[in-house]
């Protein structure tokens, strides 16, 4: 069943004050965050977030996009990393 | 990858790009396992013995192929030539893939990139490239071990002719969990509504 509309997106609270002190300090910060289920919100795009997978914390760049999705979405636990073949990497 | 130094990125090294694996029927079709985007694109495929191949996609990862001989390709027609190519690996050269637009970068020519801090220090060597749909990070171990995001503020400097890559470490803020989680959590998302 779906999340209520009355209720609002869930997000850990703490994760609202960090993202406002990392946008405050305007340096080139990473937070580390354990909180998967947490909804990302508007206030969070431009950060970059780690997001803990169970084994280490993969960079969350957040876009537009990514607003309404959760954070763990971004952070898979289970990964099969392949081979490089053709692929390629963009640097934004 | 194959027949490369350690920084597996310099121009001449082949990379890897499929697996011949079981035959397909008895008219010489296997299967190939794919690891590039289309394996057709290319001119032809090559092989740890320097066989040169060429692949034509015969259905959903079955393919048809033919040895380069001269400059003549010569079908692999039965069953039993087929079963000889189980497990063949095919490569590319790295000459023969197209140019990376600006900021883009090939992760075969990224991983095994030596990684300095901005102050000139090896951090250690590129391992992986990971992206998930939240922008590409760079896993480096060695001396330090770190996940970095592939960004410009974070990786100011790429320079693929000589394997190495300047980062520039991202300060690390640690969230803590002191707060209560869940009514927590919907009071504040009901304030920001």
């Amino acid at each position: 069943m779906a999340r209520s509309v009355w209720k609002g997106p869930f997000v850990d609270g703490y994760l609202l004050n960090k993202a406002d002190a990392a946008r405050a300090s305007g340096r080139n910060e990473i937070i580390r965050i354990w909180s998967r289920r947490s909804t990302i919100l508007p206030q969070f795009v431009g950060l970059t977030f780690g997001v803990y997978n169970g084994r280490k914390f993969l960079p969350v760049q957040v876009n537009e996009n990514m607003v309404g999705h959760k954070f763990g979405e971004f952070s898979p636990t289970r990964t099969f990393t392949g081979h490089a073949g053709d692929k390629r990497a963009r640097r934004t | 990858m194959a027949g490369s130094s350690p920084a597996t990125g310099v121009p001449g090294s082949r990379i890897l790009m499929g697996v011949i694996g079981r035959p397909h029927g008895v008219r010489g079709l296997v299967r190939v396992t794919s690891y590039a985007d289309d394996l057709t694109r290319y001119r032809w495929l090559s092989d740890d013995r320097e066989r040169r191949f060429v692949l034509r996609w015969r259905g959903e990862g079955i393919a048809e192929i033919a040895e380069l001989i001269d400059g003549n390709e010569v079908k692999v027609a039965d069953r039993t030539a087929a079963e000889k190519l189980i497990n063949v690996r095919l490569y590319v050269d790295r000459a023969q893939l197209p140019e990376p637009e600006e900021d883009e970068f090939y992760l075969a020519d990224l991983i095994g990139l030596v990684a300095f801090d901005t102050s000139g220090a090896q951090l250690g060597r590129i391992t992986a490239v990971h992206d998930y749909g939240a922008g590409a990070s760079l896993e480096i171990a060695g001396e330090t071990s770190a996940i970095v995001p592939f960004t410009r503020a974070c990786v100011p400097e790429v320079d693929i002719a000589s394997g190495r890559v300047t980062v520039a470490l991202p300060v690390d803020v640690t969230a803590g969990t002191s707060q209560v989680a869940g009514s927590e959590g919907r009071a504040v998302a009901r304030s920001h509504r």
